[in-house]
């Protein structure tokens, strides 16, 4: 998922000399998905309910009762309440286990439906929790898992469950419902077209205990995720205020999982980011990026990453929010994923208009960048090219000036050697446009001199061997357009493909 | 056809007669399998032949055909006809893996790689059980099998270690992981076991390591996209295997053979790779290998032996080392002095020293030699790699590597001092230390531009350097002398000038020497020390300073090319070339001499020219020649076509075509050189000039326009009286000229010095036909470049003839065709041209059909009279126009016209700018003002009151500027 997103990407069709370099979509994915991402959905395996005497962590062993998969069956159909709780809460146990819960075998069982059931006996909350609690770990599972849950008939129940009376049952619906909402948009969309969002946002208040309103938070956040479809616009509406009033919160996982809910609300159409930037939340959100905790600051950097692939205007009240303040030091960052995330998001500030550009050169992050480039983590460097390429699209002869001075040209050229051949690619672009700032300058000897000085000639003829068509011809083309241009001064011939002088036209004017 | 015997026969015999090397009888076989190759079952009889035919010949024969039909035929391009039938691809791809399997390894080889080409078109949806048909053969043990399958894969998957990231090349990668990644690895692991048991059997290791080379290439290319989640979960299996790989050792394996690298260090090299894969792109995963690695492959340099075998094996290693030390967070792993003074002992030195291999090249392959000493081309030398390592680890460790080195470099120049004779390959290593220490950055033009500050260049040349090359005998140690002359030419922006005119001598004298690499260098030295810049834009060293050598240096500059092996040298023509410019007016009293020995040497070369940049240089001196001594005195230039014209003949009467361009440019500067009237010599060459075969070489094209331009303004009355009748063959060419568009310009260059130079009367009966000819063109096929040329030479023709005759010949090929001209050629397209004096021209003309062309007044033209009038001072007043029309951009213009026929192939036959407005009109915009007051008194009142009446206020207001500069008003 993490992939997917760092390929959105800005593209400003103003007109054709602004156009920016736009990347490839790419969704299939080689890679393992990230630790450092959201998690999707959690099963419920130590308890810190509040309801006393039922700690799953503290059954003692007199209270252990094994059943067999036959006994919970028949105990669960039965009619005695008392089995069923007690045949419950053993298959709640066997799903709470550390390792290898037995989700499948308890799916087979086909006591979901039944599991259901109990969800409404009002009369008996110790059974309601522990099928929810059940129900929670086993939605918790693969998708499959999730779907069986769900079919069962589970959603109406459980959004009924969270007026329940009982403030741990009411949390373990909340529980279950993220799970559900986690698993994709059919089912987020299923719960919100049961108006789940009203009866969630009703039970944030100030009173509310702190890890209640974490689960409230995470499953929030669940209902802003994913796309294809979004969600839909007035489920947004609706939770956006209370989101801003929650990334407030003083607690560290509210505030986090608030960051997660409002990136995913941004990685989005500029429609939706504008809703976002509406809110005033990008001050917070730029706070946050500076956050001690890799856990806040992750989402937040994500947050603001997104909301500078909008339109100019979004883009500049991220920037008046801060952002290019905080930048450096996260460019900066020990952790190769903030420093990939932080020059993905300058590579959307630098693929804006000339003020911006400006402002990204005053804020200082010419340094940092050009930091990066030499010795960052090889993605990071990777977006760092695209920062690089960018602003040498949409800079002025000043600011490509100066980008230059900054020592940029060194790192880049090194790149040149990098083991991806788009990188390579866009590097040879942003050459072909350093050039072209260096001919409105009259300096493009100067340049030839200084990329061959840095080992870049041998790099880029080197490059004319390359497999790939494109980086060849790229290749070839800076050379002969800038570097067999020596041999006029050095009175060299070309020689054509058949070893001898290439005698075809080419004009040049000559003061003698 | 049928899939039956007798075809199967007739086939046979065809491949057979394709193996006859009487052509009469091969030819003839190869048509007709071509005339077949469209028919139903032709590949798979050919399969079938190469399967089961009684002769091996034919079996290779056959499969080879297979793999060239494949190749054309397999690819169904769009909007063509599907080539091969369907049923015949179905047949081949169900029949072709276990076929190519079963196959010795010739044929085998053939058809892997007709399956990869196939597979680049079918796999994977097309082909979909490709995959699991070959890892399936890796559970048949065979590894004759099993090296098939891994080849085929191998080219088959290959190609994702260039291509662009895309959904498309995912999809491909991920099916191919989750089919093949997991076998693969199985087949690693199992490999390395039999690897282990079979220990002792030299045969089977054989195959066992192909198999394991393969196998970390498939490795390299299934992890070039992104580290795929397989392998990150397996990385333990992988790096482990590799790392023990990287430390074994087989006597069994090692190979007597110097050259060629062996099993063992081909796979060394690949894992080398894998690993400097992993530390560039997956360097968070990678990081615990990392150290292991290191230790490995640094091992692995200490314990490698000099032999060429090893080279790519060295080099990779090296590399690898070079590209981690400059990363910060690895920089502990180097950072101890003990590991630092052994990395520098063991590893660089070692690699540095002068080898046997060198020294051979030295001797006897001295071209090589010098091309990956001095071009550069030398990536995968280990003293490239050597280098690169020196300069990596001076990133982070500047003073201590070069203190190392320091002691290094001392003991080795003391062991040189001991016994010179026997131990000069320790100075040779100790300069080439002291060189790749103190070069930071360099290029070609300028040699070093950044140096190490701790190492003091200066007193190294002066103390070490200096005197070898003082040494009264030049062919002792050259190798030595070679090193001696490069650090010269590499630091001589480092090096004093005082040092390096001390130095001048000890070059021309080293122009002498018998190696043909210390006398190349010598040569190129010299050329470079005399192209260095100075203060003002000057020559660093003056042709005052080097006038008490100028006769040495010539002299051994020429002899040097008497030396064997240097006939053709094109370092020592260019440094003649550089001599010539420098010294200038100095060379004239040897020019007798030196004339004769370059005609000597063009007359011998034209037998057979297979030097390009020699000619080139030859013919550039050639021309030095010529300029620097007709400036003194220009009556010599008849000595000069006394000396050239008989071999310039020889060359054109043998068709010699490499030089015919060159010829024709030393004949253009000698033309232009004459003062007077066209000598007769060149008239009588007149006509063949104009023979078609010469225009149809496109080379030619330049220099000869820019010939019959030289004729032509020289010798425009004499060709109207002599050779009047080759008028309309010269006009041919134009026409010739005119009907490309790449060389249209070229044949403007030409109608302009018809137009401006020949007497009007000559040319009177065509110049309704030329009209007629631009304007087809104009009308069929208008291009940007052909409308501003029209434009500059409509507007010459306008100077020249005057406006009225223009607007009258344009009338008379069609009524109104003036004004057409005018609204829909020149008013709109004016702002295109470009160039000053092109500007100029077009500008003088403009007045001149304002001011001085009496319909433009008085008749229907009236009205384009101010809007002609506004688009001169648009032309005046505002930026070019550059904007190309769309479709055109994808048209071939290897030239944007000029007026000028500057041609750039030899640059000292250059050609002295030339404006035919000239004198006539300093400052258009005055002629302008002037004109028009000269046509508002002949008629008052006019002019202002078409001005104030039509005339925008912007261009009215320059044009009172004009008139103000003028001092002139109008009535």
């Amino acid at each position: 998922k993490h992939r997917q997103h760092m390929k959105k990407f800005k593209n400003k069709g103003k007109d054709a000399a602004a156009l920016r370099m736009q990347r490839v979509e790419v969704s299939i994915e080689l890679r393992k998905a990230k630790k450092d991402e959201q998690i999707l959905k959690r099963r419920n395996i130590s308890l810190y309910a509040k309801e006393g005497n039922l700690s799953p962590g503290q059954d003692r062993p007199d209270e252990v009762i094994q059943l067999s998969l036959e006994e919970i069956v028949e105990a669960v159909n039965g009619n005695n309440p008392k089995l069923q709780l007690l045949a419950t809460r053993v298959a709640r146990r066997l799903l709470s286990k550390q390792k290898d819960p037995p989700i499948n075998q308890i799916i087979e069982l086909g006591i979901i439906p039944r599991m259901v059931e109990f969800l409404s006996g009002a009369d008996n909350a110790a059974l309601q929790f522990e099928a929810a609690w059940a129900l929670t770990n086993i939605a918790s599972g693969t998708s499959e898992h999730t779907r069986a849950v769900v079919e069962g008939g589970a959603i109406p129940a459980l959004i009924s469950l969270l007026s329940s009376p009982h403030m741990h049952i009411s949390e373990q619906s909340v529980w279950a419902l993220g799970n559900i909402a986690g698993d994709g948009p059919v089912y987020r969309d299923a719960l919100i077209s049961r108006d789940v969002i009203p009866s969630l946002l009703v039970l944030v208040s100030p009173v509310t205990p702190i890890g209640f309103l974490r689960n409230i938070t995470w499953t929030l956040s669940n209902l802003c995720r994913n796309k294809n479809p979004y969600p839909p616009l007035d489920a947004v509406e609706k939770i956006l205020p209370v989101l801003v009033c929650l990334i407030r919160h003083e607690d560290k996982d509210i505030i986090t999982d608030s960051c997660w809910a409002v990136s995913y609300l941004t990685d989005s159409s500029n429609d939706r980011i504008q809703l976002v930037v509406d809110t005033g939340i990008l001050p917070r959100l730029v706070e946050l990026m500076a956050s001690a905790h890799l856990t806040v600051m992750t989402p937040a950097l994500r947050a603001i990453g997104n909301v500078v692939t909008g339109t100019d205007q979004q883009t500049q009240a991220a920037i008046d929010a801060g952002v290019l303040t905080v930048l450096p030091s996260l460019l900066r960052h020990t952790k190769p994923t903030i420093q990939r995330e932080a020059a993905w998001t300058l590579s959307n500030i630098a693929a804006g208009p000339s003020q911006q550009i400006q402002q990204l050169i005053t804020s200082g992050l010419l340094p940092p960048l050009v930091e990066l480039l030499d010795k960052g983590d090889f993605k990071a460097q990777k977006e760092g090219v695209w920062v690089v390429a960018n602003f040498t699209t949409g800079g002025t002869v000043d600011q490509v000036v100066e980008l230059v001075r900054s020592g940029v040209l060194k790192p880049l050229l090194n790149l040149l050697s990098a083991k991806d051949s788009k990188t390579i690619l866009i590097i040879l672009d942003t050459l072909s446009n350093l050039f072209v700032a260096a001919e409105k300058l009259g300096e493009t000897e100067k340049l030839c001199l200084l990329v061959e000085e840095l080992d870049g000639l041998e790099k880029i003829e080197d490059l004319q061997n390359h497999e790939n068509n494109m980086v060849y011809r790229a290749a070839l083309n800076i050379i002969e357009k800038y570097f067999s241009g020596e041999e006029i001064l050095d009175l060299e011939p070309q020689t054509g493909q058949d070893g001898l002088y290439d005698f075809s036209v080419e004009k040049q004017d000559f003061n003698f | 056809m049928e899939l039956s015997d007798a075809n199967l026969q007739t086939l046979t015999e065809y491949l057979k007669k394709t193996l006859d090397p009487d052509p009469a009888i091969r030819r003839p076989a190869e048509k007709f399998l071509e005339s077949v190759e469209g028919s139903q079952n032709y590949p798979l009889l050919l399969l079938t032949l190469l399967e089961k035919s009684q002769e091996n010949v034919i079996k290779v024969c056959a499969s080879v055909t297979f793999k060239n039909y494949i190749k054309r035929n397999w690819r169904i391009v769009e909007d063509e006809p599907n080539k091969i039938c369907e049923s015949d691809r179905i047949a081949i791809k169900a029949n072709i893996v276990p076929l190519m399997l079963s196959s010795p390894e010739q044929i085998q080889k053939q058809l892997s790689d007709a399956i990869s080409i196939i597979g680049r078109e079918d796999f994977p949806q097309k082909w979909p059980d490709l995959l699991t048909e070959m890892v399936n053969r890796f559970q048949s043990g065979d590894f004759h099998v099993i090296n098939g399958v891994l080849r085929t894969a191998h080219s088959l998957f290959k190609r994702y270690r260039h291509e662009f990231k895309s959904n498309e090349l995912w999809t491909e990668i991920k099916l191919v992981l989750d089919a093949f990644a997991l076998p693969l690895t199985n087949l690693f692991k199992a490999t390395i076991e039999l690897c282990s048991t079979h220990a002792n059997d030299a045969s089977a290791l054989k195959v066992l390591f192909s198999s394991l080379i393969l196998i970390a290439k498939l490795f390299y290319s299934l992890n070039f996209q992104d580290l795929p989640e397989f392998f990150e979960d397996n990385m333990e299996t992988w790096m482990t295997n590799f790392h023990s790989l990287l430390t074994l050792d087989n006597k069994l394996l090692q190979t007597d053979d110097e050259e060629e690298a062996g099993l063992l260090e081909l796979l060394k090299s690949q894992i080398c790779d894998n690993a400097a894969l992993y530390a560039q792109k997956y360097d968070e995963e990678f990081q615990p290998y990392l150290p292991r690695f290191v230790t490995a492959i640094w091992n692995l340099l200490v314990t490698t032996g000099q032999e060429v075998k090893y080279d790519l094996l060295v080099s990779n290693a090296i590399q690898f080392l070079a590209s981690v030390c400059e990363r910060p967070h690895y920089k502990h792993l180097f950072e101890d002095q003990n590991t630092l003074t052994s990395i520098c002992e063991k590893v660089i030195v070692p690699n540095m020293e002068f080898r046997a291999a060198d020294e051979e090249a030295f001797e006897d392959n001295s071209e090589e030699y010098i091309r990956r000493d001095l071009e550069g081309s030398d990536i995968d030398t280990r003293r490239r790699a050597a280098c690169d390592l020196v300069r990596g680890l001076c990133k982070f460790f500047e003073g201590p590597v070069t203190g190392i080195f320091s002691g290094y470099v001392n003991s080795m120049l003391q062991e040189y001092a001991k016994n010179p004779s026997v131990n000069w390959k320790h100075k040779d290593a100790a300069i080439y230390l002291v060189t790749s220490l103190a070069s930071k950055a360099q290029t070609q033009k300028h040699g070093i531009t950044q140096a190490n500050e701790l190492v003091n260049l200066t007193e190294f040349f002066v103390n070490h350097i200096q005197p070898d090359l003082k040494s009264a005998t030049v062919n002792e140690f050259p190798v030595l002398k070679a090193d001696g002359i490069k650090y010269i030419m590499i630091f001589r922006n480092q090096v004093p000038k005082e040092q390096l005119l001390m130095s001048i001598p000890l070059l021309i004298n080293h122009l002498q020497a018998e190696s043909i690499v210390v006398h190349t260098y010598a040569a190129h030295a010299l050329e470079r020390l005399f192209t260095m810049r100075g203060t003002n834009n000057t020559t660093l060293i003056t042709a005052a300073e080097m006038a008490p050598f100028v006769e040495v240096l010539l002299t051994n500059l020429f002899k040097a090319l008497t030396l064997p092996g240097s006939s053709e040298n094109e370092y020592i023509m260019k440094a003649i070339m550089r001599s010539f410019s420098l010294l200038q007016e100095s060379i004239i009293p040897y020019i007798p001499s030196v004339i004769t020995q370059l005609t000597q040497k063009l007359l011998a070369v034209s037998k057979n020219p297979s030097k390009p940049h020699f000619n080139h240089y030859m013919f550039e001196s050639i021309c030095l020649s010529i300029r620097i001594t007709c400036k003194a005195s220009p009556e010599a230039v008849g000595s000069f076509e006394e000396a050239l014209f008989l071999v310039f003949t020889e060359i054109l009467q043998n068709d010699v075509q490499e030089f015919i361009p060159y010829v024709f440019q030393v004949m253009s500067l000698l033309l232009e050189m004459h003062k007077n009237e066209i000598p007769s010599s060149y008239m009588a060459l007149f006509p063949h000039l104009l023979q078609p075969v010469l225009w149809e070489r496109t080379g030619n094209i330049p220099p000869l326009v820019r010939l019959l331009q030289a004729y032509l303004e020289r010798g425009a009355s004499t060709i109207a009286s002599a050779a009047a009748d080759k008028i309309p063959g010269l006009l041919g060419v134009f026409q010739k000229l005119i009907a490309s568009k790449a060389n249209d310009h070229q044949g403007f260059y030409l109608l302009n010095s018809i137009i401006e130079h020949m007497p009007p009367e000559s040319v009177d009966q065509y110049r309704k036909q030329i009209f007629i000819l631009l304007f087809q063109r104009l009308q069929n096929s208008k291009t940007t470049k052909f409308i501003k040329s029209f434009l500059v030479f409509i507007n010459l023709y306008c100077i020249r003839y005057g406006a009225l005759a223009l607007q009258e010949i344009f009338d008379s090929i069609q009524p109104k065709m003036f004004g057409m001209v005018l609204e829909k050629i020149i008013i709109p397209e004016i702002q295109k041209v470009s160039g000053q004096v092109e500007k100029k021209i077009c500008a003088v003309g403009i007045t001149k059909i304002l001011t001085e062309c009496p319909p433009m007044m008085d008749t229907e033209y009236t009205k384009l009279w101010i809007p002609l009038l506004q688009a001169l001072i648009g032309l005046f007043e505002l930026p070019e126009d550059d904007t190309i029309p769309d479709e055109e951009h994808f048209i071939d213009i290897e030239d944007t016209p000029g007026y000028q026929t500057a041609f750039s192939q030899l640059a000292f036959a250059g050609k002295k700018e030339h404006d035919p407005v000239g004198q006539m009109v300093n400052n258009p915009r005055i002629h302008l003002a002037q004109s028009l007051h000269k046509l508002s008194t002949a008629c008052p009142g006019r002019v202002l009151s078409m001005l104030s009446t039509s005339l925008n206020a912007e261009a009215l207001q320059y044009l009172q500027g004009y008139l103000q500069a003028a001092s002139v008003s109008l009535l």
